[in-house]
């Protein structure tokens, strides 16, 4: 019996998953539990797996495709089958749903079509020239094969004329016999000129649409392209300021030795940061928030996101109710997190819902640094690494330190830069005089 | 004086790049040491074909026997043959001269060294040029060989001169230079023995083929030693190693072709930091160095060491001056081995399309279907390949030997330059009855 195999939910706020590659075509046979595909959610990546056994019928999404939760992914059954009553609504017959075996036939003369439209860089075929084709035009491109109805006119309302066709054929490159067909059968772009006789376009001098010379092209995909729309999103709908600040490691690495040599668990500075920014946002929960727009949300309690490293790209998991824990908790829970994130087992309810932000780089060499904040949150604060300072001591001696710059983004918009500063000094003072406090 | 255009040698590249240049309109200076036309013309492709023809002549009348010829007291004035290569030369000079005039090219005959910012010094006098041709060409190789310097022994240039026949010729070095020699004094009588250092002649060709020119050379009488290293030239023996022992041959001429190297000292490149090595200047595909409006064409660039090639880096780096943009396209550039029978190949072979990591197709006809050829080369083997690309069917390299196959290797020049495919190859029509069939017969065998 046909059975369809449906996108899970992967976590409470997951709506729709980045199906990033199929690990089975139409056609091979499937046990339950084998992986058919690898999804991607806003943060993480998963298998899918079969949960029927038979024959792959159908396929319904290809690679890159962001597919509903829930919604048919592809069926398993007997050969014969139908399977269009599994078929997503407003999905057609989509390429990957055909059998592997139907290869484009070259000879067909349906194929000589899209050959104008690779070379002469016509307006997109959907759009048919509205306001027609003059006949000169049209006897003009009947002339060099040329379809003047792809063109973009620039006669009186749009009409394609004939110096439209003409501009088309002039900026139409010479394709050798090889480039031409490899045009066609592999879907390349040709450059206008080539590298050929008098700048014939040669096979080599096709490209992959959009590539650029000298360059190796990836996809912009997955948690790639999670980070890049946040990013930038970020950027455009928040007030950026960073201040920088520093704090004397002195007490701070005295309380970690002290930790140690009183037989307590270790924990890290970065652990020791985020203890202090926790106790801090208690006394300044104006940078405990997010900016909504038309509202402020000051949260009750911390939930402390931390950005982790990943060989897939930048993560943050969040502890949750950070401000309820001991400095011991939160190390623990650091540890668990980013060592699921490193492992891509984090479960996408960890990456939501933070209320602030903890970055390091301080470990790579960067001393400072200007976060970009996690919007909508009001507040990312991030760590550099150790810079020895001169400080003149109260006897007016002048000593050498370790310090440790500290880099506080805030969203101007929801927050002031002198209430965010007092909320760094407390932080100082709290790490260079009660660490783990 | 200030010129828009300065070439540095009047060889293929240089004459070629003046005369054009000149044609363009830009105000040129051709700047030569010695003659003009270079190696090419004066120690090199020209006199070696003269006379290479000569032999040829020569071998024809004494082995004109199944065409039903013979001739009686054939002689091989070798003097005389020598008169008609001087004469040619001094016509193609006269012609290169001409041609300057007519294009008013400035030529001065001096030694030109280069100066920082695009300016030259020749015979005391500076000159400044925006672009500047550095085309000085290469010079015979000479191995570090105990005995080398002994009047008997030669070089490319100097065995051009030699107006007598030896009594042996001995050959160091089995590359395209050292084979069309063997060929000249073997097809004139001259006993003959080469020695190669590599398993198999000409390395640069299709093994099979560079087999097939060793073979027949061989039934021309010349004595092939491969994988063998030269340890001393004498008095008038060569003492060699062939891997397993020393061994001694006879012979009271000895030809050193071991190669050429670039002319790249004492003309300034170290005090100008152009990039260059003692394997040439180093260019791109458009001929510039790394210095804006200096250029490098032909041998002095260590690539292809081919007049047509030297010819066509100097015409490229015109266009580009010129605002054309061109440039070279080293896999449709045929090479030929003027012995008898000729060798031309043009673009890849299997192995070195496989090494770029190209699928191929490929397919071999021996010459010996071709009816034109069976006529006129009795007893002679032939073969011809051709590589495609698998998938787009794709020309990449056709690969002679046979007969004069030389005046048809431009045909397959034009079709890998056009990138022409298996289909498109099968509409051409080839005249009846040729041996240039064999280029279009060959796609039969592919497989």
């Amino acid at each position: 019996m046909a059975t369809p195999i449906i996108m899970p939910r992967q976590g409470q706020s997951v709506e729709s998953c980045i199906l990033t590659e199929w690990k089975v075509n139409v056609g091979d046979d499937v046990a339950e539990g084998d992986v058919l595909a690898v999804i991607e959610t806003d943060k993480a990546s998963f298998d899918l797996e079969s949960t029927a056994a038979g024959k792959i019928l159908a396929l319904f999404w290809e690679a890159d495709d962001d597919v509903p939760v829930l919604a048919n992914v592809a069926v398993v059954g007997t050969d014969g089958e139908n399977v269009d009553e599994f078929r997503p609504a407003g999905l057609g017959e989509t390429p990957a749903a055909a059998p592997k075996s139907a290869e484009p036939v070259t000879s067909a003369p349906v194929q000589a079509a899209p050959q104008v439209a690779v070379v002469a860089q016509p307006a997109s075929t959907s759009l048919v020239a509205s306001a027609g084709v003059s006949p000169r035009a049209r006897r003009l491109g009947i002339k060099y094969g040329l379809d003047a109805e792809t063109l973009n006119g620039s006669g009186p309302g749009g009409r394609v004329i004939e110096r439209d066709v003409q501009a088309a054929l002039d900026g139409k490159p010479r394709l050798s016999a090889t480039a031409r067909s490899r045009s066609l059968s592999e879907d390349l772009e040709s450059p206008v000129r080539g590298s050929g006789l008098a700048g014939m376009v040669l096979s080599k001098d096709l490209k992959v649409p959009g590539s650029v010379d000298g360059a190796e092209m990836s996809s912009v995909k997955g948690i790639r392209k999670v980070i890049a729309e946040r990013m930038i999103q970020s950027l455009q709908t928040t007030a950026q300021l960073t201040l920088h600040a520093s704090f004397e490691l002195t007490q701070a690495q005295a309380y970690r030795k002290q930790r140690l040599d009183d037989g307590q668990s270790k924990v890290s500075l970065n652990d020791v940061i985020a203890h202090g920014i926790v106790q801090s946002l208690k006394a300044h929960p104006e940078m405990n928030a997010h900016f909504l727009g038309n509202r402020i949300a000051t949260f009750e309690k911390v939930h402390l996101g931390v950005a982790v490293d990943t060989p897939r790209g930048l993560l943050v998991p969040v502890i949750k109710n950070a401000s309820d824990l001991s400095i011991e908790q939160i190390s623990a829970e650091v540890k668990s997190l980013a060592g699921a994130c490193r492992e891509g087992t984090i479960s996408p309810d960890n990456l939501s819902g933070g209320s602030f932000t903890l970055t390091n780089l301080g470990m790579l060499g960067v001393e400072n640094f200007t976060p970009v904040l996690n919007a909508p949150e009001v507040g990312i604060l991030g760590v550099g690494g150790i810079v020895l300072k001169p400080k003149r001591t109260e006897s007016g001696e002048v000593v050498y330190v370790d310090t440790l710059p500290l880099s506080l983004t805030i969203d101007h918009q929801g927050v002031d830069g002198a209430p965010a500063a007092r909320f760094l000094q407390t932080l100082v003072e709290m790490l260079e005089n009660n660490p783990g406090a | 004086m200030k010129y828009d255009f300065a070439v540095i040698g009047a060889g293929p590249a240089g004459y070629v790049a003046a005369k054009k240049a000149a044609g363009a309109g830009l105000k040129t200076l051709l700047v030569e040491k010695k003659k003009l036309g270079g190696v090419c013309l004066n120690e090199g492709c020209v006199p070696s074909k003269t006379l290479l023809q000569a032999a040829k002549t020569y071998h024809h009348a004494k082995h004109g026997s199944v065409f039903g010829v013979s001739v009686e007291g054939l002689t091989f004035d070798f003097s005389k043959a020598h008169s008609h290569k001087n004469g040619v030369m001094n016509k193609m000079r006269d012609g290169i001269a001409g041609l300057m005039k007519k294009y008013k090219v400035d030529v001065i005959d001096g030694e030109a060294v280069l100066k920082p910012n695009r300016k030259i010094e020749v015979n005391g006098e500076e000159h400044e040029a925006d672009n500047i041709l550095i085309c000085t060409g290469s010079s015979p190789a000479v191995p570090p060989i105990p005995g080398i310097d002994q009047e008997h022994v030669v070089d490319s240039t100097g065995i051009l001169n030699r107006e007598t026949l030896p009594n042996r010729l001995i050959v160091v070095g089995g590359g395209v230079i050292g084979c069309e020699f063997a060929c000249m004094y073997a097809s004139v009588d001259v006993p003959v023995t080469v020695l190669e250092a590599m398993p198999e002649i000409c390395p640069n060709l299709d093994v099979e083929v560079a087999a097939t020119l060793r073979k027949e050379l061989a039934k021309k009488g010349v004595d092939f030693q491969l994988g063998c290293k030269v340890e001393e030239i004498g008095s008038s023996q060569v003492k060699y190693h062939d891997g397993t022992e020393s061994k001694e041959i006879e012979g009271d001429l000895v030809l050193v072709a071991t190669g050429r190297r670039p002319n790249v000292t004492n003309i300034g490149l170290e005090e100008l930091g152009l990039e260059f090595s003692p394997r040439g200047i180093k260019v791109d595909e458009r001929g510039a160095t790394n210095l804006p409006g200096v250029w490098a064409a032909g041998d002095v660039t260590g690539q292809a060491w081919l007049a047509h090639a030297a010819s066509r880096m100097g015409e490229v780096i015109v266009n580009n001056i010129t605002g054309r943009s061109d440039q070279m396209r080293y896999d449709a550039m045929p090479a030929v081995v003027y012995t008898s029978p000729e060798v031309a190949v043009v673009g890849l072979t299997k192995e070195e399309a496989e090494e770029r990591g190209i699928k191929t197709r490929s397919g071999r006809i021996p010459m010996a279907i071709n009816a034109r050829y069976i006529a006129e080369n009795p007893d002679e083997a032939g073969l011809c390949k051709v590589v495609l690309e698998d998938g787009t069917n794709r020309l990449l390299g056709v690969h002679m030997v046979g007969g004069a196959c030389s005046e048809m290797i431009f045909g397959a020049t034009a079709m890998i330059e056009a990138e022409l495919r298996e289909e498109e190859i099968e509409e051409i029509v080839f005249p009846h009855p040729t041996t240039s069939e064999i280029v279009k017969d060959v796609f039969m065998a592919v497989r």
